[in-house]
């Protein structure tokens, strides 16, 4: 059997998508047996940087010339490149002030008046750079996304796409609406779905860690929160967090 | 003539870093430890957030240590606005912080460090070489797992320990069936002090002055700093003791300590901390003479011992927490008021300090976060440089191969250290 091989990297991230394969401790022989790791320096040595790949997984915002070599060298010399994550889909935690400061002022924050110049730029999708094949949300994502396109790839094809909010799983599973009768600030009708409502089945409100579903009804939920009391300021540093670019007008 | 033999990238580490060694002939003239992960920024993110939203938020900072970034800052949160929380939640916090610490030091020992030993590549090649132990390691590692997703709702970045309480109280069969796993994995946690225990064979490094949050194991958090040279200092006056530098090359900050360059994490931890239950006792005991007053090379049997500790530390928690039942207080309310908060817990990989303020709204004005890999980041060049010297006219492929076993003792958390402070 020819064994698919598979780079798997971070650019501007926590290494929470890649520890997100590591996670998988009960599959992971499984996965090191059907795939040839050929590229994963967080847990392999000796890497080789000229090596072509049949998949790049890759997570992380893009946020540094370095990041965006990373991301163009990969894109090359792979056949399929997977997009791993919120921050690589949408921009992430790291994004969530692109459209509120420059970044010299959040570097100065952090570093100090006259501390040289960093190279950097605001932290960015995959998207605005190259062409994507395949993308798996979340912060963190959930294992068995992970586990099904892995499966796929073995399949020699790729999982079907989900475009569902998190309410469809969180009123299959009967928890209490946060939104509707708690009068909490819940994104759960504007989130991508796919995680069987975790939080929200915790009681904790939905904090839009997997971005927007397609065809969110953006406009209607801004209204519906308006209406409840809350201030458009803190509506959109909470939709902000995990994905800056948001239509506030849509409908659908 | 000069030349520069380089390291780049690391590798079995979180994150990204190198280094550099600047030679003249065979002779090491300094060693420049760069890392160079791309920052986020987020102490800058944090300012104009309410406090309600700071945990979720900086819990991103790192995946490893996503639990105790998460405690650190709701304890600091609440530290500044005077909340004291219930019995319950104290201990569910500690019970997730020890889960976390689990699956931290088995990832580190038995994914990361375990190739070395069997002088392999990485996790795919250790599948073939020791496919039983990697198993076992694996096992060890999906319990302290277990114990983060059972606790926190979610593996990475829990989002069940909240500010003044729990979104929801672990259940009495989710302890049962976590009591359970945690049984199971004794024997393989014993078993790691022994196959951790020898260090690696390399020149004598510097005697590391070590710094740990005290008293006592396990409360992870405490209120005083200790080191080894006796010296101690009150958590909240932090500022007056660590100082930190920007470095040209690098995008972590540089920390001292009283003018030191302290070393933190598992090795500190034992050189400096008590509390040890009866059976961790014993087999401390048995590789001790590998850990006190001993250099870096000693981390990692320290860090077997602790993963054995942590599983006692949480039987005993869950213990507690199922006598206490549906008894005992629940959730309390958090209500904002202008002021500063600071927490300083032990992270997987040592010191960690969280510190905010905010203004009468509960508005953010300030965010600073200290992190363990950047606190150790003066004794890791230190050592880079010491070990280098050591191997002085070593063919460069060796002196590379040392050099990155020193820097997997330190088990470094790249993310977490290029997130550092206001000067």
């Amino acid at each position: 059997m020819i064994r698919p091989k598979l780079a798997i990297a971070g650019l501007t991230a926590c290494s929470g998508c890649q520890l997100t394969l590591l996670n998988c401790e009960e599959e992971l022989p499984e996965i090191v047996r059907g795939f040839e790791l050929a590229y994963f320096p967080m847990a392999q040595s000796s890497n080789d940087p000229e090596a072509v790949f049949d998949v790049a997984i890759v997570e992380g915002a893009v946020s540094t010339k370095g990041d965006l070599a990373t991301l163009f060298r990969l894109r090359n010399s792979s056949r399929l490149l997977v997009a791993f994550g919120t921050c690589a889909l949408h921009g992430g935690v790291a994004a969530m002030n692109n459209r509120l400061n420059t970044r010299e002022e959040l570097i100065r924050g952090v570093y100090g008046e006259g501390t040289g110049s960093f190279e950097s730029f605001p932290p960015s999708p995959f998207k605005n750079f190259v062409s994507v094949d395949f993308s798996i949300t979340g912060c963190p994502p959930e294992k068995h996304d992970l586990i099904a396109l892995l499966g796929a790839l073995l399949a020699g094809t790729l999982p079907p796409t989900q475009c569902y909010p998190v309410c469809t799983e969180c009123r299959s599973r009967e928890n209490l609406c946060l939104l509707l009768e708690k009068n909490q600030l819940c994104l759960g009708p504007i989130i991508q779905g796919g995680c069987n409502a975790r939080c929200p089945a915790t009681g904790i409100v939905c904090e839009g860690c997997r971005g927007p579903v397609r065809e969110a009804n953006v406009a209607q939920e801004l209204e519906l929160l308006l209406e409840r009391g809350f201030d458009k300021e803190e509506i959109k540093r909470r939709m902000s967090r995990f994905t800056p670019e948001w239509d506030y007008g849509q409908r659908h | 003539m000069g030349s520069v033999i380089e390291i780049n990238p690391f590798t079995r580490v979180e994150g990204h870093g190198s280094a550099k060694l600047y030679l003249d002939g065979s002779h090491v003239e300094r060693v420049e430890l760069c890392l160079t992960e791309s920052p986020r920024l987020f102490e800058s993110l944090l300012i104009g957030r309410s406090y309600a939203e700071v945990p979720d938020i900086i819990c991103r900072i790192c995946s490893l240590c996503s639990t105790v970034h998460k405690v650190t800052a709701l304890l600091a949160v609440e530290d500044a606005f005077g909340t004291k929380v219930s019995e319950v939640t104290g201990l569910t916090r500690e019970l997730i912080a020890q889960g976390g610490l689990i699956q931290s030091h088995a990832l580190h020992l038995y994914c990361l460090l375990l190739p070395d030993l069997f002088k392999v590549r990485g996790v795919a090649e250790l599948a073939l070489a020791a496919p039983e132990l990697l198993k076992t390691g694996l096992a060890v590692k999906r319990v302290g797992n277990l114990i983060q997703e059972t606790v926190g709702g979610r593996l990475i970045h829990p989002v069940n320990i909240t500010l003044g309480g729990l979104g929801q109280r672990i259940s009495r069969d989710k302890l049962l069936h976590m009591r359970d796993e945690l049984e199971a994995i004794l024997p393989a946690c014993r078993d790691a002090c022994r196959l951790f225990s020898a260090p690696p064979v390399f020149p004598q490094l510097p005697v590391p002055i070590c710094l740990a949050v005290g008293p006592a194991a396990p409360p992870l958090s405490g209120e005083q700093f200790r080191m080894t040279d006796g010296r101690s200092f009150p958590v909240n006056a932090y500022r007056d003791s660590i100082s930190e530098s920007v470095l040209p090359y690098s995008n972590a900050k540089y920390a001292q300590v009283l003018g030191h360059e302290p070393t933190v994490g598992a090795l500190s931890r034992l050189n400096l901390r008590s509390g040890l239950g009866q059976e961790a006792s014993r087999i401390f005991d048995s590789v001790k003479e590998e850990i006190v007053g001993r250099d870096i090379r000693g981390n990692n049997v320290a860090q077997a011992v602790e993963l054995y500790q942590a599983v006692e530390n949480s039987l005993s928690l869950i213990d507690r927490l199922l006598e206490i039942g549906r008894e005992g207080a629940g959730n309390v309310e958090v209500a904002p008021k202008s002021g500063r908060g600071t927490a300083a817990c032990e992270a997987p990989r040592g010191v960690l300090i969280h510190s905010y303020a905010f203004d009468d709204a509960g508005i953010c004005t300030e965010a600073d976060v200290i992190t363990p890999t950047s606190l150790n980041q003066g004794a890791l060049s230190r050592d880079l440089l010491a070990l280098a010297r050591g191997m002085e006219g070593a063919d460069a492929a060796s002196m590379v191969d040392a050099l990155e076993r020193l820097i997997r003792c330190y088990d470094p958390c790249i993310s977490c250290s290029v997130h550092l402070i206001h000067i």
